[in-house]
């Protein structure tokens, strides 16, 4: 039954977004590298860590979808999971500056120096093993997510009540981080990376196996969201989403299916800033402003939530529009951001996703107008 | 515990208020094993919220609530309680719309419903031929890939009786199953319900009288949520209270 | 030695109160310019005796090395400045124009001169005609504690007749009791009189008198002990105080959304740019006043009120009847449309006024401040308070005994049955959301009292506004009134131990945490209208 709805519109999106993932994954190093600066076809460094952002960005919004568009959860705080990943990643590039920083202290980073600190924080330790960090990357977010999701799906928040204490959430953390006392730098956060597991950051080579890993990641993210909403798991999902609570009634533990999801989704996110700090050379409190997460929010709704190819779409395209606008015409940018989300929510619910799908017999994953409880 | 002995629904003395509405006012029914009850009654009489009681929607301000002699379900959840083998179909039709009718089936039939299960399950054979069963017996073998928002009104009450079905229940809470139906249709759920019953024990809310002498069982009449009478249908129709509460005022 | 200028001081004094001005300041002054320190002292008695009203300020440019000698024609004069300096005659405060550094000298004075002259400046305040100047110098007295003004003290104490000033002096004098070498008895009544006086010097004298084992230390601690309670006590009133006011604030902010959100069940996340645009119209009412009837100003805020809610309100209904009303039943889709209204909003603000800080005045009539005990309560934060109240009991009368009221309620609980009742449910939510926005807009011409008015004005409270909101329990007007009192308060009083910024996570963490254990607020509803 599940076998033949693979050749549904929505998994035709997927696969061909899979292959454009693959040909940007190879096309673009390949013009990077072996196309000659002259080249109107050479692509610069600046470029690819460009695109590298958006494809962060991107999965940061398929985590989103993952959630929203399959389970209904609207998480404004995804975030903080992403800055979390990030702050991980971090560490572990501030770990491998060593001596090489202003003050040239092997021991602590250029930060704490400065606030006289003399001991490295506990929670410092083991960043500087790869491995180790990497384990961080996923834990963090992972068990945040778990911790806050259970108790707030055992108390049965949800809906609206939902998604604005996880917006208290990253604005609690972005408080938290701002503080220098935190041991995260503070308002400057991390920056001036080095390199990452002895490759110099700045190298052509080293940015582009960064560009290659988020196109693996993204493609990985999408596979295993792929896997999930294909399982029998996708399905009572998507039950929960449309009636929570006739899906308690069928037996079925809600909260526990919400919990998996939100960290899945919580550790994709991770994993996607964890990618984009080396690419874009800093992390600081800034990534857990609430505007962010809500933008990341847009983005998934833009491109159609309950597509898994639509919101990696509208992340790309947004933040193309959004460089794109805020270098030629940066006071129109809110405006035309605002106005495509009022005019994407209430006259194209589906999203760009929902264009191609218009012909299609009703994609079952698509979002409906309204979504009334049906057990009343 | 005694007083529950051999029922495999004991209800006592339940009271439930809401906002200071008195919704049910000591109520108390037993069911026994192999049962099946018809409650009827009047709109707002409580047999829906009698239903959420003992699915666990809603908690009662005080009395025993038991399953199978000893289960106290005032104190589970709706997911434990479905679990014990308690199985309900809604009033409003609720099955998921943007599923299809098979995946609505799938989705119910009986079988481990944790996270991990529901990840890597895969449809054995003996569930796909219960499957292809329950879509025989609710005559949705042809829409079986259609969406479930696209069926009438009838049909999806069907869907959700065979939903019902699919969870094998021991206890059956079946609340206004023949709304919108055709008489035709009426009779075959009449005939699938008495088939089932004696195996499983069930409660069947109905406004509609013939269908409820079709079934032929003992009938509660419920009235601003106390038991007004109890007995054959010919029995309580002919107890003057009932009258006066069906016709009267 | 201290006899000695104790001898000086009364001389001084004495010859003062008797007016006897006799002798010539000029000539006096001329007297300081040896090098002789003996001479100088008996100059500067000198000049203090002719009691004429330029000794302070010459004895102070002596003290403070600024009264000089001009080389040429040995003039005394007093300089203000480097380098170049702008000098006057020092006995009669004639301007002498500008004169290098070089063309001066200085009168060189000792330690000993510096005493004199303190004693005598000490002296010439504590019998200053002014009482104003005698309280100042009193309390100036209990600070410096400097124990050569305690003869003139006394003197001055003995002569005084208003009340306050004496208690003032009494105080002083107990000061210095303390920390002279006065008997124990003496010591024990100055304990007592530097106690009741209560404030932040006394304690502080009273901790460096606390030192030590004898009786009068023992009393001291005593006596400090008391004061400390006294002043936690104070203390926390004074927090209660600033959090009922930050709680006004918040209920200010989060009362429209109350309505929006608790009522309706939308989510306006363009509430904070409603509240944004009403600080605006306060700034624009301010400016139109300011240039055709200036003497209107102190009442802007009465214009501005009903305006900036008009202006929201019918913000509000526009927002209502072209957006919102698409997505009934919605209420995430609701949100994120709202958003994006607030981005358009914002940048429209922008645009239009800047991006910068716009300068909204405060009447007279809200600047200045009450005391009450060791509370302060300035007059703004008080005019928050009541206004706010005034603004929520307001609503509540509009909610409960208008008819509008009751359509709002009905609509409500059961819209197809009020519908059916012949009540015009779009009407209803239009005015419904209408209102919401202009209590927003009135939230707005509050906060810019105490705000910046700047395009992310709004930005600011949304979050906080939502806190509240549901924290309080959705659909109820008094869970927002306890919610915002509470959380204002117990963000005032974390602050002191955790600092503002950590004091706002541990609320917002505490919010988070109390949604898990009561996912409908304080005050919960229970019943159909909410499940819906
Ligand atoms: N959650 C609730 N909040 C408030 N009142 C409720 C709630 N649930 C039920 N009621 C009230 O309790 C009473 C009983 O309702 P219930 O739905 O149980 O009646 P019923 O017997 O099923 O009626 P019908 O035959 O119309 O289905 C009604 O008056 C109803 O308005
Ligand atoms: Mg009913």
């Amino acid at each position: 039954m599940i076998a033949g709805r693979l050749l549904k519109i929505s998994d035709r999106g997927v696969l061909v977004t899979l292959a454009v993932i693959l040909i940007i994954a190879i096309l673009v190093p390949v013009l990077h590298l072996l196309v000659p600066p002259e080249s109107a076809f050479h692509i610069p460094a600046y470029a690819m860590a460009l695109i590298g952002k958006y494809l962060c960005y991107a999965m940061l919004a398929l985590s989103l979808d993952l959630i929203w568009g399959y389970c209904g959860i609207l998480s404004l705080g995804h975030g903080a999971f992403f800055a979390l990943g990030g702050y991980a990643m971090g560490m572990y590039l501030m770990r491998q500056i060593g001596s090489r920083g202003v003050y040239g202290n092997a021991e602590l980073p250029d930060f704490m120096v400065f606030l006289n600190w003399t001991e490295l924080p506990w929670y410092w330790h083991g960043f500087d093993s790869f491995a180790f960090a990497m384990f961080m990357v996923l834990f963090v977010p992972g068990v945040l997510a778990f911790l806050f999701g259970f108790f707030a799906f055992r108390s049965r928040v949800s809906g609206v009540h939902l998604s604005i204490i996880t917006q208290a959430l990253t604005f609690a953390l972005m408080l938290a981080f701002f503080r220098n006392d935190m041991g995260f730098g503070g308002n400057n956060g991390l920056t001036d990376f080095k390199d990452i597991l002895g490759f110099n950051l700045q190298a052509s080579g080293t940015r582009t196996a960064l560009f290659i890993a988020t196109c693996l990641a993204l493609g990985a993210s999408l596979l295993l969201c792929l896997a999930i909403t294909r399982s029998r798991l996708g399905v009572v999902l998507t039950a929960i989403r449309d009636a929570e609570s006739r899906t308690r009634f069928l037996g079925y533990r809600v909260e526990a299916f919400k919990l998996f999801a939100f960290t899945v989704s919580a550790c994709i996110a991770g994993v996607a800033g964890a990618l984009y700090v080396p690419q874009v050379g800093i992390i600081n409190p800034g990534e857990f402003a609430p505007a962010n997460s809500i933008e990341a929010v847009v983005w998934t709704a833009i491109g159609g939530r309950g597509t898994l190819f639509g919101p990696i779409l509208g992340a790309v395209l947004v933040n193309f529009a959004k460089s794109w606008f805020t270098s030629a015409l940066p006071e129109l940018w809110l405006f035309a951001l605002g106005g495509l989300f009022l005019a994407v929510t209430l006259f194209l619910p589906k999203g760009l996703a929902g264009l191609f799908d218009r012909k299609a017999a009703g994609g079952r994953r698509a979002v409906p107008a309204a979504q009334p409880e049906a057990a009343e | 515990m005694d007083k529950a002995a051999n029922s495999i629904l004991y209800l006592d003395d339940v009271n439930v208020s809401f906002d200071g509405f008195k919704a049910l006012k000591a109520l108390s029914l037993i069911i026994e094993p192999g049962e099946m009850r018809a409650v009827i009654g009047p709109n707002g009489a409580g047999k829906t919220t009698m239903m959420d009681v003992i699915t666990g929607k809603t908690r009662p301000d005080t009395g025993d609530v038991l399953f199978a002699e000893t289960r106290d379900l005032t104190r589970l959840d709706e997911a434990t309680i479905a679990e014990l083998g308690i199985g309900r179909k809604f009033q409003k039709p609720s099955v998921f719309e943007k599923l299809t009718v098979g995946e609505n089936l799938a989705l119910a039939l009986a079988g481990n419903r944790g996270v991990r299960d529901a990840l890597f399950w895969r449809m054995s054979t003996r569930e796909k031929a219960r499957l292809d069963e329950l879509l025989e017996i609710v005559r949705l073998g042809a829409q079986k890939d259609m969406l479930a928002a696209r069926l009438s009104h009838g049909q999806k009450q069907w869907l959700e009786i065979g939903m019902l079905l699919a969870q094998e229940p021991k206890l059956l809470l079946v609340d206004e199953p023949v709304a919108g139906m055709t008489d035709a249709e009426t009779e075959t759920t009449a005939s699938l319900l008495k088939s089932i019953a004696g195996e499983r024990s069930i409660v069947v809310v109905e406004h509609d009288m013939n269908f409820v002498r079709e079934l032929d069982v003992k009938v509660t009449v419920l009235h601003e949520g106390t038991v007004l009478a109890e007995g054959s249908l010919d029995h309580v129709s002919a107890d003057n209270r009932v009258i006066e509460v069906y016709l009267g005022r | 030695m201290l006899l000695a200028v104790a001898l000086a001081t009364m001389l001084t004094i004495a010859l003062m109160v008797t007016h006897a001005m006799a002798a010539d300041l000029a000539t006096e002054i001329k007297s300081l310019d040896t090098s002789n320190f003996a001479q100088k002292e008996k100059a500067i008695a000198a000049i203090a005796a002719t009691g004429d009203a330029r000794v302070a300020a010459v004895l102070t440019a002596l003290n403070d090395n600024k009264l000089l000698i001009r080389k040429a024609d040995r003039l005394v004069v007093i300089a203000e400045g480097k380098g170049n300096v702008k000098i006057e005659n020092a006995a009669t405060g004639e301007a002498l124009g500008e004169a290098a550094e070089a063309d001066l000298d200085r009168i060189a004075i000792n330690n000993k001169i510096r005493r004199q002259i303190k004693v005598i400046l000490g002296g010439l305040t504590l019998f200053s005609d002014d009482p104003a100047v005698r309280l100042k110098a009193a309390d100036d007295l209990f600070r410096s504690r400097d124990l050569s003004s305690l003869q003139p003290l006394k003197d001055a104490l003995a002569k005084e007749q208003d009340p306050q000033v004496r208690q003032a002096m009494m105080e002083a004098l107990a000061a210095l009791t303390l920390v002279s070498d006065a008997p124990e008895a003496e010591k024990l009544a100055a304990v007592l009189t530097v106690k009741a006086r209560g404030d932040q010097d006394a304690i502080a004298l009273l901790s460096s008198v606390a030192q030590g084992s004898d009786a009068v230390a023992r009393a001291a601690t005593e006596a400090l002990t008391s004061l400390e309670w006294a002043r936690s006590f104070w203390d926390s009133l004074q927090n209660a105080v600033y959090g009922l006011s930050l709680g006004s604030v918040l209920l200010l902010a989060a009362i429209g959304l109350a309505i929006t959100f608790g009522v309706m069940g939308v989510i306006n996340m363009a509430h904070g740019e409603m509240v944004m645009i009403g600080a605006y119209v306060t700034f624009l009412v301010q400016e139109v006043i300011r240039g055709a009837a200036p003497d209107l100003l102190d009442q802007s805020l009465f214009i501005a009120v009903p305006l900036a809610f008009l202006v929201t309100a019918l913000i509000g209904i526009a927002i209502e009847r072209s957006i919102i009303r698409f997505l009934y039943g919605r209420p995430l889709e609701t949100l994120l449309a709202t958003w994006g209204l607030s981005l358009i909003l914002q940048q429209a603000i922008r645009s239009l006024f800047g991006p910068t800080n716009r300068e909204v005045s405060t009447p007279s009539w809200m600047s200045g401040s009450l005391e009450l005990g060791a509370l302060t309560l300035t007059a703004n934060r008080l005019a928050i308070i009541v206004f706010a109240l005034l603004v929520f009991v307001g609503l509540l009368l509009l909610l409960r005994h208008s008819r509008f009221g009751l359509e709002m309620r009905a609509v409500t609980q059961n819209r197809q049955m009020a519908s059916a009742m012949g009540i015009h449910t779009a009407r209803v939510d239009a005015l419904t959301f209408g209102l919401g926005s202009g209590i927003a807009g009135i939230a707005g011409v509050a906060l810019s009292q105490i705000d910046n008015v700047s395009p992310n004005l709004g930005q600011s409270y949304i979050i906080d506004s939502f806190m509240v909101v549901v924290f309080g329990g959705v659909g109820n007007l008094w869970g927002t009134l306890v919610a915002a009192l509470t959380l204002g308060i117990a963000n005032k009083f974390l602050e002191p131990f955790a600092g503002a910024v950590l004091g706002k996570i541990l609320v917002l963490v505490f919010i988070i945490l109390f949604i898990q254990k009561r996912p409908r607020g304080l005050f919960a509803l229970k019943g159909r209208a909410v499940e819906a």
